[in-house]
């Protein structure tokens, strides 16, 4: 356990360091470090008025929303594996992915018919959130009994809307039909500061609610009635990690698009290291997700620099080899 | 503390589980529902425990209304040791047994060094010292059916209920865990509703056994005078034998056709 956190704690590091310190332009390793210790008083920044333009106006936001992306995705899947007790459970399970693509789609393909992309986010977070929303109302009624109502109106959800977006993006221009399809596989190339405020409320509040719940969580891994005869209020516990998951999943997916795989793939990684308790799995998972998003971030944006390669595709191609290795040298672990 | 469940239905859509119910249970006793599958045993029981709403009725405990009670006060009133168990692999023993505690310290702080003396202590009760540590997957079928005792009684509850605790067991294993039971039952003054199939164990262990049958209690009095009732065979539907063992009663079942 110990060694999980230290090589946690030194992988954030190194992610945090590594998103300010590489880029086409190359600026010195300790002057970048010099640069953030004079931003908490300690000792002078050396660097020129471009180079910290480069460091905190680009790399910064983009480093910290990586922060932001991976941690929430990642703690968001933990917590809905618990709550579902369900190894395949992920952020985007309810339906939040389907809706934000809809209404990210919407935005791109109505840009100079009345709309501006600056309405992108925005209509994302209202399609993630309303598709959320309407699973809840056809599968929650069902929960008193079995949780698999509600996961399926999920995917029952996700097919209707994945469908109408199809449509969508099908019916508009190709210069749509590729925007679209660089926002569906995610990307933190448009990360601002403005976005980073925009989304840090959100995850910082809901992270606290998911971790807060993890006792709860833990609990609940005897099912439903042995929780409830253990005094927990199983399905109060229920709707409000579901809503703080899916709220935080949905103010990141509208920043940064669908990146898939880490909030499906940290919390089995943090699991296999660290065991079954959602005490800590979950502040765990805050971390490494944290760290593994801003590495496969910075992966994307060097390896065909000047292009990106999509963030959703290196998520996976760094985490799937991780995920076999480890998965093989350790007993896998079940939900 | 007494148990008064009074006129208790519990329906399921249109059909009625349980039917009526009413049963007095004195503080310190040990009461058993027996009766064939389907009888209503296990909703009666989980009624009693707060898992079900009554359709009608209520349960109450020492005149406190089990449906007026929240989920944290009913856990430290009456516990539960469901018949089937979910046992949460990768969970150690001692972990499983703590989670008899929650109710006390809740969910948003850790074990008090009290929580931990019960915990302990129930562990050195249930002979589950060694496997503190074990994953709970690993243990055998009696040890794990002692574990899920174990945290039941971790709760604290004067009142237990259990819903066919030895389901699974060897013939020693039920016969030890219900000794088991009997003496924290002698030690804490428990009070106990049980639910068992095992007529001769029901009859051995009980104070009182009511007899259900299509959610309705046909009979309700001292384990020797229902074990002897001819009730019992046509509510089974099948001929049954009392013979005295060694002063105790044991129920036998007879086959319909000679072979």
């Amino acid at each position: 356990m110990a060694a999980v956190v230290a090589f946690t704690a030194v992988a954030l590091c190194v992610a945090v360091v590594g998103g300010l310190v590489i880029g086409p332009t190359s600026i010195g390793t300790w002057r970048v470090v010099g640069s953030l210790f004079s931003h908490v008083g300690i000792g002078h920044d050396t660097l020129s008025q471009t180079q910290s333009a480069i460091v905190w106006q680009f790399r910064a936001p983009r480093m910290v929303l990586g922060l932001l992306a991976g941690a929430m995705l990642a703690v968001a899947g933990g917590t809905y594996q618990g709550v579902f007790r369900n190894p395949l459970a992920d952020p985007y399970l309810l339906g939040v992915a389907a809706g934000a693509g809809l209404g990210a789609t919407f935005a791109i393909v109505n840009v100079g018919h009345g709309l501006t992309p600056a309405w992108t986010p925005l209509l994302a977070f209202v399609g993630a959130m309303a598709a959320v929303t309407v699973t809840w109302l056809i599968g929650g009624r069902a929960l008193r009994s079995n949780v698999s109502t509600l996961i399926l109106a999920g995917v029952a959800v996700s097919a209707l809307l994945t469908s109408a977006q199809t449509f969508l993006q099908q019916q508009s221009g190709v210069g749509s039909i590729t925007r679209v399809y660089i926002w569906l596989l995610g990307s933190l190339a448009s990360a601002s500061w403005s976005s980073v405020w925009l989304v840090l409320p959100y995850v910082l509040v809901c992270i606290c609610v998911c971790v807060g719940a993890a006792r709860a969580l833990d609990v609940m891994s005897v099912g439903e009635d042995e929780s409830r005869s253990l005094g927990v209020p199983v399905r109060k516990v229920r709707f409000v990690v579901i809503a703080a998951s899916s709220l935080g999943t949905a103010a990141i997916v509208s920043a940064v698009g669908l990146i898939g795989f880490v909030g499906i793939i940290v919390p089995h990684i943090v699991r296999l290291l660290v065991g079954t308790s959602y005490r800590r799995i979950l502040p765990i998972s805050v971390f490494f997700g944290a760290a593994f998003l801003v590495f496969a971030d910075t992966i994307a944006r060097t390896v065909i620099a000047p292009s990106e390669l999509p963030l959703g595709v290196v998520t996976a191609l760094v985490g799937a080899p991780v995920f076999v290795v480890i998965l093989s040298l350790r007993r896998p672990v079940p939900v | 503390m007494s148990v008064i469940v009074d006129r208790l239905s519990v329906n399921v859509g249109s059909k009625a589980l349980v039917r009526n119910v009413t049963i007095e249970i004195a503080a310190g006793s040990w009461c058993t529902v027996v009766g064939p599958n389907g009888a209503g045993k296990t909703t009666l029981v989980e009624a009693i425990a707060g898992l079900r709403r009554p359709s009608s009725g209520s349960v109450s405990i020492s005149g406190s209304s089990l449906t007026a009670m929240n989920e944290r006060e009913r856990a430290r009133t009456i516990a539960l040791v469901p018949q089937h168990p979910v046992i949460p692999s990768g969970m150690s023993v001692y972990d499983y047994v703590a989670l008899g505690r929650v109710p006390y310290h809740g969910l948003f702080h850790s074990a008090s060094a009290g929580d931990k003396r019960v915990v302990e202590s129930v562990l050195d009760r249930m002979s589950l010292g060694d496997f503190r540590d074990r994953d709970v997957f690993t243990l055998s079928g009696g040890e794990r059916q002692r574990m899920v005792l174990g945290r039941a009684l971790a709760q604290s509850t004067m009142v237990i209920v259990l819903d066919e605790p030895t389901t699974g067991l060897d013939l020693r294993h039920q016969m030890d865990l219900l000794e088991l039971l009997k003496s924290e039952v002698a030690e804490c003054n428990l009070t106990v509703i049980a639910t068992l199939h095992d007529l001769t164990l029901a009859g051995q262990f009980a104070d009182r056994l009511v007899l259900l049958d299509s959610g309705e209690v046909v009979l309700d009095g001292v384990s020797a005078q229902v074990i002897r009732s001819d009730e019992l065979a046509v509510r089974y539907g099948m001929k049954l034998r009392v013979v005295d063992v060694d002063g105790s009663d044991v129920v036998v079942p007879v086959r319909n056709q000679s072979p």
